[in-house]
């Protein structure tokens, strides 16, 4: 049956005003609120982007400057040091995230003793409140009184490591934090995936001689590449937008070692009260992220062609 | 009054109330002459205040609990965190009216609120208020100069200091007489005692204060006469880092933060230095006054009784210049005048001398010189309150402009990335004056 077309003026007719056009109509009103909620931010923060914003006897003055924060931005000492922090730490923590998280739900899928004991002790870190996991790590790490220099110290360790007080060291630290705390969002929806495969097809692969390498390399990977994709992209996302934790572990120190742009941004918007810029960086953040997801998209597409 | 006391245990706010019952029956007068000042309140409506949730937080319930005993008057209290202060204040100033009679702002806040005009001047609520003489000026933290664009003695009323946190030294009294030390009134002399008790890991001889720097370090710069910034006589503006002097402040903080102090120095707040000193591992300290009655306390410290507390060091004596770190206490504009009136009515009560000094019982800050003479000689609180007597003189509030945060945020970057050799001090202090000066110039002042 031919396809109706939407760049065809009576199909597209046919299909907005015709029989079963309800289905469209039904939804429109969600769809409108939808847009005006994520449109009308959206538009502000345009409109605030390109202006100085002051507070002037009790009024908001608004003088509109274009592209003045560029200029803005090329003075900005932090943004780039917190740009260049941020993809850092986003591509460590997914690539790590997703193979640890792989590897849990792989090895606990195949474990039939204990089994709801690992899923539920691996995801208890997703149910902590980042706030509290950055408490809680910065009392680990503590160097004059953490349980990490406390089991070196009797374990005769001499050189104890900084942790979070060493420039070099310090973003490694937040990464292991993550790493921790989101390992368990990666191994959830990868068990699922895994979980969703057909018994019958890993039955076939072992009748015909794969040991659990060529098991895992020709039929779970192969099978499991649109939910991984999906659950990088989710986690990039997620990670792209780190605060809490860091905030409470380092404050974006020492010197600029972890600065991340969303603690920029709330920097310049609640420390500086610069709101016309932080806005710009907002923008910034959300039309690079946006790219990115479309990049993102067209990639994976590639990526499941080529696996068939 | 309201039962939500933030991050404080009912036991915490009962510990202060306990304490400020015990300093009133201890002294008769003094309770006599607050019930008796409390029959000049009149009959109030009921008003609502944002506070925040700060370690003198006990006290100040305290005293509105007693407000609410003697006076009948209701007020309901909002306990917020430190950061989500500046967020509800700036809702509720541009809300169409305010949920709040009564706003704390702190002193790193009060350049854009007095700015900004959301605030109501206190003498359009009370024509016949006048700021008493005892109550410390913190830099003229109530007034501000719309002609100049910052705090200055000629200008409008449009808060009342109601915490008078400042910067104090805190030493351990019983090793410092042991070893025939005097408490030391310069950096000099505070290097050779850090130079002398130096042990680690046992003993730290000295730490800084590495996150944020800017606070602290202020105390240095002002000291070296390199303000970050400064007005001059002719109404130009200098920037402190400019001068030789800036350097060698920079200079002297970095070695007195890293030479004597644990290695993760470049990681310390303001718990880890109270950790450290209270629990008998550091020789001397330089931070926030608001710190002291936790080392009186058995709970958390093991040094109770054997603390000094004096003024900050400087680079000579006479030039010691410890920074405020303060709160005023201001009422919206969009507020109807009997809901300001009643919101400036606790704070009246709350500023009065007597009241000051049951404020200090309950835990809090006062912020009267007045009451801190009286309290100095006091067998519990005199340790620390004679210091906050003997800092007034010497205190130096940083210069509150609306740029300001732009300053402090240099400050804290540059500095800290000093502090793990990120770039050297000569670096830092470059990268400094340069952005504090476009900033300065941005914003359409005269730098000379």
């Amino acid at each position: 049956m031919a396809q109706a077309s939407l760049t065809n003026p009576t199909d597209m007719r046919a299909r907005l005003f015709g029989a079963g056009s309800f289905k469209y109509w039904s939804v429109a009103p969600l769809l409108i609120i939808l847009v005006i909620f994520t449109a009308l931010p959206i538009i502000q923060l345009l409109q605030m982007s390109v202006s100085e914003l002051e507070f002037i006897e009790g009024e908001l003055v608004s003088e509109f400057i274009g592209l003045g924060q560029l200029d803005n931005l090329a003075k900005d000492p932090i943004a780039g040091i917190a740009i260049k922090n941020t993809l850092v730490f986003v591509v460590a923590v997914v690539l790590i995230e997703t193979f640890t998280g792989f590897a849990l739900a792989v090895a606990i899928s195949r474990t039939r003793t204990f089994s709801i004991v690992y899923r539920s002790v691996v995801i208890i870190p997703l149910l902590i409140p980042p706030v509290a996991i950055g408490t809680m790590w910065s009392l680990i790490y503590d160097y004059n009184y953490g349980l990490i220099t406390t089991i070196l110290i009797e374990l005769g360790v001499q050189y104890l490591p900084l942790w979070t007080a060493d420039p070099d060291l310090a973003l490694i630290s937040v990464i292991i934090v993550d790493v921790w705390h989101w390992t368990s969002f990666m191994f959830l929806i990868m068990l699922a995936g895994i979980e969703s495969i057909p018994p019958s097809l890993l039955e076939a692969a072992r009748v015909d001689g794969a040991n659990e390498f060529r098991m895992i390399r020709h039929v779970i990977l192969p099978m499991m590449a649109p939910t991984i994709l999906v659950a990088m992209l989710l986690r990039t996302i997620l990670a792209f937008k780190v605060f809490d934790q860091i905030f409470v572990l380092t404050s974006g120190g020492p010197g600029t070692a972890t600065q991340v742009i969303s603690m920029h941004i709330y920097k310049v918007f609640s420390e500086q009260f610069r709101l016309g810029y932080a806005a710009f960086l907002s923008l910034l953040v959300a039309a690079f992220m946006t790219v990115f997801v479309v990049f993102y998209f067209w990639a994976s597409r590639v990526v499941r062609r080529r696996l068939g | 009054m309201n039962k939500r006391i933030g991050n404080f245990s009912r036991r915490d706010f009962l510990k202060a109330i306990g304490a400020l019952s015990a300093g009133l029956a201890a002294n008769p007068l003094l309770n006599s002459s607050i019930r008796t000042l409390a029959q000049d309140v009149m009959s109030q409506p009921p008003i609502t205040i944002l506070i925040n949730d700060s370690p003198w937080f006990p006290g100040f319930a305290a005293m509105v609990e007693l407000y609410t005993e003697i006076t009948g008057n209701e007020i309901n209290l909002d306990v917020t965190p430190f950061p989500g202060m500046l967020d509800k204040t700036r809702n509720a100033t541009q809300a169409g009216e305010s949920e709040y009679d009564a706003v704390a702002i702190t002193e790193q806040n009060i350049p854009f609120f007095y700015k900004s005009g959301l605030l109501k001047p206190i003498l359009e609520i009370d024509a016949d208020y006048t700021l008493d003489e005892n109550i410390i000026s913190y830099g003229d933290a109530a007034r501000w100069d719309s002609d100049l664009g910052v705090n200055g003695p000629n200008g409008t009323i449009l808060g009342v200091p109601i915490n008078g946190n400042i910067q104090l030294y805190y030493y351990r009294r019983d090793l410092f007489e042991e070893a025939g030390f005097e408490a030391p009134k310069t950096f000099d002399e505070m290097e050779a005692i850090a130079e002398h008790f130096a042990n680690p890991p046992r003993m730290f001889g000295n730490a800084n204060r590495a996150n944020p720097i800017w606070w602290e370090f202020g105390a240095y710069i002002d000291s070296y006469d390199a303000e970050y910034v400064r007005l001059e006589d002719d109404g130009s503006w200098s920037v402190g880092f400019e001068r030789p002097e800036g350097l060698e402040a920079v200079q002297r903080w970095l070695t007195l933060g890293r030479t004597w102090a644990p290695q993760n120095y470049a990681d310390l707040g303001q718990a880890d230095l109270l950790a450290l000193m209270a629990s008998g591992r550091l020789a001397q300290v330089h931070m926030v006054g608001a710190a002291a009655p936790n080392y009186d306390n058995p709970e958390i410290s093991i040094v109770g009784g054997n603390m000094g507390a004096t003024v900050v060091p400087g680079v000579t004596a006479e030039a010691r210049s410890p920074r405020t770190g303060m709160w005023v206490m201001c009422h919206p504009d969009n507020l109807p005048d009997e809901r300001a009136a009643a919101g400036l009515e606790f704070v009246k009560w709350l500023t009065t001398k007597d009241n000051q000094l049951a404020y200090a019982k309950a835990g809090a800050i006062p912020v009267r010189q007045d009451t801190y003479e009286e309290l100095a000689t006091d067998e519990v609180v005199g340790w620390w309150t004679s210091a906050f007597a003997e800092s007034t003189p010497f205190l130096h509030p940083e210069t509150r402009l609306p740029e300001t945060p732009l300053i402090r945020d240099s400050v804290s970057t540059r500095m800290a990335q000093a502090y793990v050799d990120e770039i050297s001090a000569e670096e830092a202090v470059s990268l400094m004056a340069s952005e504090i000066r476009t900033v300065m110039e941005d914003a359409g002042y005269s730098v000379s």
